[in-house]
Order: C-alpha cells, then structure tokens, then sequence
C-alpha cells in the first residue's frame, strides 16, 4: 500500500470547487522549530485516521449525533464542497514533509502551514482548508491558523463597521488545521472557524479567552449594546456571554448569539449545560462564514 | 485553538499547587493569541514591525515561563518553539 486517496465529497463539478482536505500527517517535527523529525505514529494506523476523516467530514456538515450547527450542510453550500482525504505511508521523512510540529511549550499540535500546499501539489489537491491528522503520544490539542488571502487576486466585497474588505476567493497559504487522531465533538467545527477565516479580511478568534478585536471579538467597556456593522446589518452585543459571564479582567465582548442558551462554536463548548454539539455560531460569525464560503464556491 | 475542558483545568492547579487561576488564564490567553498573527510575513523591515517580532518572542518566552509553572510535575522543561 502507498497512496489512499478518497473523495468524500465530490463538490462542485469544476476546475477549482471550494476543496478541504484532511491529510494523514506524514512526519511530524518535535519540538515545533527544531528540524528534527520522525514519522508519525498515524502512518500504518489506514482505519484510525479514516475514522478521523469521517468524524471530521461529519462535523463540518452537522452530522454529529445531536449536533445543532449545521451551516455547511445547506443545500445551497454542501453539494459544491469538495472533501478529500489522503493517506500516503511511504513519504520519506524528511521536514519539507513533516505537516504537524510538537510545540515545545505546551501539548498543542501545530500546523507547519507552509508545508501544506507543496505537499498537497504533489497529489493534484489545492485546498482552500487543510487539516492534517496526527496520533502523536504526548501531543493532542488541536490548534489552527487562518487562511493567508491572495490579495491581488478577486474577491466579493464586504463592509464591516464601514470598511471595505474582501471575501477573497483564492490564498497563498491555506486554513491549516493540526488536529489529533482521537479529537471529538465540536473540535473540527471550532478549527474550521479559525482556519476559514483571514489574516486579511477577518480573522474569527478564541472567545474562550481575553482575545484582540477582530471579526467576532469587540474590546472596550463599558459594553455597548451594538457589536458590529456587517453588510449593512447591524448586529446586536451578547451583554451576558451566554450566561458565563466576562471575567472582570477582561476587555473582550461578543457578538449576540443564535442560542443564548448555549456558547458560541468559538467558545468554550465543553461548558454548554446542553453538551457541546448543542452550540451554534454567534451571529455574525455565521454570516461572515457563509458570505466567505459562497464567494469561493462561485468563484471564477 | 482547542478549549481545554473544566476538568482539565481543575487538574492542572490540583497537579501544580504554585500555579494560580490567573497563570492559567494568562497562558492559555498567550497561546490563542501566537496563532492571531502570522507568523509568515515578510522579515520585520521597519521599527514598528521589528517591535512586534519582539513582542512575538517576549510571548514565547513567557509562555515557556507559564508552562514550566503549571506543568512542571508532569513534562520537562519547554524546548526550542519559536518560529
């Protein structure tokens, strides 16, 4: 056996649907920047990360038992998604190769995002998000970077609190996503958030913890009762975070919420009273998602 | 970034009797952020730029600082991990 590759989802009948990928991580670099590598303990695991790849599949479309968020599985959205997954047991081991790293200060799995698409090149996938599935022994929390826009390529026009940006419908660096073998629930769905996102044209953060002001997360108190002008909708503050209220260190605020009984996706789901499959997107995050992921499934 | 669990949480103060809430809080606060900014821009070609890679490294620092804290009586001292 070398190569498995398998179409999950066959998406839009075109050159360039909107394509995820979810790589077998190949090798993995320990400690994250120190250029030593080894193979990954997935490699010879062909079932344990095509189960990964279908719990992955599934939690992006809402499939989960009992999960509520279901964006991507909009008829208008899923049937145009390419979704492939690749698993290839005889890559040399060598850091070109080496897709997740093993950070030195904490169990998080990092994303060697560069790495991605001359990897990928190599089987004729060009992904707009990538995850790559590792079964690392010390390492298993999820970690993901936003998509690095093509700005000098197109895109659909947006205004957010009356600036111009861009749903842009290329990237020179994917969404990367280092998820282990055995991650559960709403985890996928949590790092497909970040990993859609932009460094350049909204970034959708951690509201589990104090962030920066970015698409989904306003900073400042007192709390206005307004969070944001997106499209020409105003978009209305969650005063209360869901009921788990803002620690009085910080200065962060979100976006009102779909179900106030739940947190947001972006959140800390764990600690929905519903379990976390019952969380939804805030508000705005879900319209800029969906904006973003029509604009690159119709894209030229 | 994955959230971690409550019970997660409970443990590592329960594992690590020097470390507070706040550390915790502080680390897991610093860590979401590394991934905030990207870590492929060109090399820091002005002063404001060169500032904030020192900011970036000052960041992984403490975070290495934090992780020896609140995991000291379970993993080695951090390794190399800055970009």
């Amino acid at each position: 056996m070398a190569v498995v590759s398998k179409i999950m989802r066959a998406g839009a009948a075109k050159p360039n649907p909107l394509t995820i990928c979810i790589v077998a991580n190949p090798v993995i670099e320990a400690p994250w920047n120190a250029g030593t590598v080894a193979k990954d303990p997935l490699i010879g695991q062909l079932a344990a990360f095509q189960a990964a790849a279908t719990y992955i599949d599934s939690a992006l479309f809402g499939l989960l038992p009992g999960q509520q968020e279901n964006l991507l599985a909009d008829p208008a959205l899923m049937p145009f998604i390419r979704v492939v997954s690749l698993y290839d047991d005889a890559v040399p081991i060598t850091l070109q190769n080496a897709l997740v790293a093993q950070d030195g200060g904490s169990n998080i799995l990092v994303a060697r995002r560069t790495a991605f698409s001359p990897f990928l090149a190599q089987y004729a996938i060009n992904a707009d998000v990538a995850y790559a599935v590792s079964a690392s022994v010390t390492h298993t929390r999820a970690s993901a970077w936003f998509t690095t826009d093509d700005d000098t390529q197109g895109g659909v026009p947006f205004t957010l609190d009356g600036n111009q940006f861009f749903h842009r419908f290329y990237n020179t660096i994917p969404g990367t996503v280092a998820i282990h073998v055995t991650a559960n629930s709403l985890t996928a769905l949590h790092e497909f958030g970040h990993a859609i996102s932009s460094y350049s044209n909204g970034k959708i953060l951690d509201l589990y913890v104090d962030s920066p002001a970015a698409l989904n997360n306003n900073v400042g108190r007192p709390i206005p009762a307004s969070f944001c002008s997106y499209q020409g909708t105003v978009f209305s503050t969650d005063p209360v975070r869901n009921g788990l209220g803002y620690p009085g260190s910080w200065l962060s605020y979100h976006c009102e919420l779909i179900d106030p009984a739940c947190p947001a996706v972006m959140d800390n789901y764990w600690l929905c009273g519903k379990g976390p499959v019952a969380c939804l997107h805030d508000a705005v995050t879900k319209a800029f998602i969906r904006d973003r992921v029509v604009a690159k499934i119709n894209r030229p | 970034m994955q959230p971690m669990k409550p019970e997660q949480k409970r443990s590592v103060l329960e594992n690590s009797p020097q470390a507070q809430p706040s550390d915790l809080e502080e680390y897991e606060r610093l860590l979401s952020l590394r991934f905030t900014e990207d870590p492929d821009q060109p090399p820091a070609a002005s002063p404001e730029e060169q500032s904030e890679a020192d900011v970036q490294l000052k960041r992984e620092d403490r975070i290495k600082q934090l992780y020896r804290k609140l995991f000291s009586s379970v993993a080695a001292p951090a390794q190399q991990s800055r970009r």
